[in-house]
């Protein structure tokens, strides 16, 4: 070969050649980076609607609840593509969400929706070879959900906004999770406007995005830690005025000014008082405080499947006395989810450990097999059994002689705690936590129902039905 | 002869990637009609028989690997069509025909290339008119303002002005390449070419820049702009003509990004898509979920839905790819590709004649940039630009082109083992 007048230009083509193809293996490179590790986020991403897509030809799976009753089912429609219906439409719409190839999905739909489809199935990682024996049904998902007890304390709610939510205080399991008003996701579509419009916030899930000022249903909380922390017993004498001058501009006051007299701590949770547990918050002090909601897990998420809110606390170092006292008695800056107070009732109906909530229960394949099973975990022991126990005990005394009068059930002995929350907008937030039967619980349960005024008288009859019906 | 019957082969081999997929699209659509099975067959004997048309005229030892490449290219592009745009599929099984006869008409043609040299300033004139009607004559169609009507027929001028161009710009480098490579003259720590060298690079920047401004061509302009720098370099040898021609276009874009928006809403896009995941960046954002999707072994063919990515059949088309036949179906692609440019380059290697030598060159930079430019587009790793994808996109014009431009590197491979 000889050596032409282009020697010179080869070198310098060689080297083109290599930085072309460099670029290109730097594009190989980073196309196998989106395909194979940004491949899942991509797949699963929101926005994508090629799930949505997919979802409507193959015949996905039933969301049912613990008795197998249908709560969601796939149905072949005049176009060859599946749709989803609702059996129980509102009454589920939170917890089992919507599927719209509009709006995308929402609940249990959104969650669990390569289970529902199939396409989370480990053989679809074949890609193309999977259609050799074409996966055309998706699996069942079974869910705790009592969709007796769900169907009670939705009508019970009535036309109010508010929330119920009811847990098994000994595994977790949560058995009613209602939220007020909410929507038909059998028409999603069609009604998505009104809806999402709302000013009343129907898609809002209250149970577990709601926050709300506990009121006095937190004082169970702080009759523990006063026990746990010795500044109170059982035989330590309050002094109720009706009214307590904190520092020079603030006053807290009882409701309708009216004075409690001389009162022991049973008495006092019985009939809420909140001089006393105002008092208490101050005795037990800002670190204390800090240091008690802390045990009760309100600083940490408990379950990244229930999407829930996080609570709101105030900043206990910087706390004046009356804002302390406020907290104290569940007013001020702190807010919390009714999922959270179901969860504290729950905690005093099992010997002072709280279970970690869950509303899955089960996947099933078509053929049967269970390809998922959660079981009951436990998650926090705020407090020991004994102490658990004698609050507990409070608890009982404040249905049998005290505010929660409206939740006797006769025959079965009930705890609970009544709170009227004051809110800047409009009448209280009616409070009511509980579980029954006291003495072997088999049920917690937290109702809120917003500017419902007295918990006693509001939310304590919506407690009992539920009780009721789940005992009976 | 024992070479050529294995190109033979290679060429049947490469049918078969057409000829399987199509029937499998047929199958799973359950539609089989006259039209497909008509181009099923054609695909597998018209690419031997275009070979054997070459032996007829003297085309003894061409490089045996560019028309199997191609045609394997070209049969990944028949397969998407079909799945994609079933009503486009005869079109474009058309295209790819008359396609294969320019081919061999080019073949022809070219195989004299070192006359086509005194033709240079012919072929500059006609290069930049092809690119100044796209420019005052553009018409917007899909997102791109280079198309031009004439009549009946639209077209894309800036794929045939691509051959014009790199005809011009090797036969002007190759009579002045020893003059580029020493008439110097030093700015401060700079060894820049004297100002009379530069003169074509500065006239192809501006150019460049106007189309990248009117029309909105980022795409074409970074190619033609790209190809100019790069065939400087390979005749000269001095770096200096890239760095100043990147200095050069990187400071034109930053004046246009500043002075017009939707300059700066292409790069804005490019940076941050999920900003405004349904507005401006859904066409980019559908094209990652779709890769995404795919994820290694694809969904299967008709079993994703690239259709809901806009333009999916022409600049998009390598995103349905990646949904449908997965890494797997991508990384052939590149890998195709990859092969195709190494031996484009390999055949200006072996050329002795400067001007032939930078013609194969440039071609092979042309076909590498465009590539680069658009799967880098599609996939976010470069800001989106809107030009084809050879001998897969659908359309006419890049078909046309594309194998008028294989047809010279064909000959030149010829010529080169003639003098060999």
């Amino acid at each position: 070969m000889h050596k032409g007048a282009s020697g010179k230009i080869h070198v310098n083509i060689r080297r083109v050649a290599f930085s072309i193809l460099f670029l290109l293996l730097l594009l190989f490179i980073y196309v196998s980076y989106i395909q194979v590790y940004q491949s899942n986020v991509l797949a699963s991403h929101p926005l994508n609607r090629r799930n949505i897509e997919a979802m409507r030809k193959v015949e996905q799976g039933r969301i049912i609840d613990r008795n197998n009753i249908n709560l969601a089912k796939s149905v072949l429609d005049t176009t060859g593509n599946f749709s989803r219906q609702y059996p129980l439409g509102a009454i589920t719409s939170h917890i089992v969400g919507y599927s719209s190839t509009e709006y995308g999905n929402s609940g249990i739909e959104s969650q669990y929706t390569s289970y529902l489809t199939g396409s989370g199935n480990p053989e679809r990682k074949l890609g193309p070879i999977t259609h050799l024996w074409d996966i055309k049904k998706g699996n069942d998902i079974v869910l705790t959900l009592d969709s007796n007890l769900q169907q009670v304390a939705y009508q019970a709610l009535g036309n109010r906004r508010g929330s119920v939510v009811a847990i098994s205080p000994h595994t977790g399991e949560i058995l009613v999770m209602v939220s007020k008003p909410g929507f038909d996701p059998n028409h999603i579509d069609k009604e998505w406007k009104s809806i999402s419009q709302s000013t009343e916030s129907p898609l809002l899930n209250r149970s577990v995005q709601g926050l709300y000022p506990p009121g006095s249903i937190i004082k169970v909380m702080i009759a523990e830690s006063a026990l746990s922390g010795k500044s109170a017993n059982f035989k330590t004498i309050f002094d109720c005025e009706g009214s307590l001058k904190l520092g020079s501009d603030y006053t807290l006051t009882e409701n309708n000014l009216k004075a409690h007299g001389k009162v022991d701590l049973e008495e006092a949770l019985a009939v809420s008082c909140n001089i006393t547990f105002g008092k208490l918050a101050l005795q037990l002090g800002r670190n204390n405080m800090a240091k008690t909601f802390d045990r009760y897990g309100f600083s940490k998420q408990v379950s990244e499947a229930l999407n829930e809110s996080y609570s709101r606390m105030p900043d206990f170092r910087n706390l004046s006395d009356g804002d302390l006292a406020q907290t104290g008695i569940g007013q001020g800056s702190l807010l919390v989810t009714p999922l959270r107070m179901a969860m504290l009732a729950s905690c005093f109906a099992n010997n002072g450990t709280m279970m970690k909530p869950y509303i899955v229960s089960k996947i099933i394949a078509p053929d049967g097999t269970i390809i998922e099973q959660y079981s009951p975990q436990d998650w926090i022991s705020p407090v020991n059994s004994t102490i658990a126990n004698e609050v507990r005990k409070m608890m009982i005394g404040v249905v049998d002689n005290g505010t929660g009068s409206a939740a006797r059930i006769p025959g079965v002995s009930v705890a609970g705690k009544t709170g009227t929350a004051e809110t800047p907008s409009g009448s209280p937030h009616a409070w009511f936590i509980g579980f029954a039967p006291a003495d072997n619980p088999q049920i917690a349960i937290a109702v809120i129902v917003e500017n419902g005024g007295y918990g006693g008288q509001t939310a304590a009859p919506i407690a009992r039905m539920i009780f009721d019906k789940a005992l009976h | 002869m024992p070479a050529s019957h294995s190109e033979y082969k290679l060429l049947i081999i490469a049918s078969l990637i057409g000829v399987i997929g199509i029937l499998a699209v047929s199958i799973a659509t359950r539609s089989v009609n006259i039209t497909v099975l008509t181009v099923t067959a054609s695909l597998l004997f018209l690419p031997s028989l275009v070979r054997y048309i070459l032996t007829k005229i003297d085309y003894n030892n061409p490089d045996p690997l560019l028309l199997p490449l191609t045609i394997a290219l070209a049969g990944f592009g028949l397969v998407m069509i079909l799945r994609l745009k079933p009503n486009l599929f005869p079109m474009q099984s058309t295209w790819l025909a008359i396609g294969l006869i320019c081919f061999v008409i080019s073949a022809k043609v070219f195989r004299n290339l070192e006359k086509i040299a005194q033709y240079k300033y012919l072929c500059g004139i006609i290069g930049i008119s092809l690119l100044m009607t796209a420019i005052l004559f553009g018409v917007d169609i899909g997102g791109n303002k280079n198309w031009v009507i004439l009549g009946p027929v639209r077209f894309q001028p800036s794929e045939f002005a691509k051959i014009f161009i790199v005809l011009f710009l090797a036969a002007y480098l190759a009579e002045r390449y020893e003059l580029l490579a020493f008439a110097t003259k030093r700015y401060g720590p700079f060894d820049l070419p004297h100002p009379r060298f530069i003169a074509p690079l500065i006239a192809i920047w501006g150019l460049a820049m106007v189309m990248f401004v009117l029309q909105r061509d980022l795409g074409s302009a970074l190619l033609f702009f790209g190809v100019t720098i790069l065939m400087a370099y390979m005749a000269s040898g001095k770096l200096s003509y890239v760095i100043l021609g990147l200095t050069l276009f990187l400071l034109g874009s930053a004046i246009c990004y500043k002075l017009y928006p939707h300059v700066g809403v292409r790069v804005d896009i490019w940076l941050n898509p999920w900003s405004d995941p349904s507005g401006k960046g859904f066409q980019i954002v559908q094209s990652l979920f779709a890769l995404g999707s795919g994820g290694v072994m694809g969904s299967g063919l008709t079993y994703g839905f690239p259709d809901l990515i806009p333009e999916v059949h022409t600049d998009f088309i390598f995103a349905a790819i990646g949904e449908e036949l997965g890494l797997l179906g991508t990384s052939s692609i590149l890998l195709l590709y990859m092969a195709l440019i190494y031996r484009a380059f390999k055949i200006s290697l072996i050329c002795q004649k400067p001007f032939s030598t930078l013609v194969a060159g440039g071609l092979a930079v042309a076909t590498g940039l465009q590539v680069f430019l658009i799967i880098g587009g599609v996939t976010k790793f470069f800001p989106l630009t809107g030009i084809t994808l050879p001998f897969i996109s659908y359309g006419g014009s890049s078909m046309v082109a594309n194998f008028i431009l294989l047809g010279i590197l064909y000959a030149i491979s010829e010529t080169r083992a003639k003098n060999a």
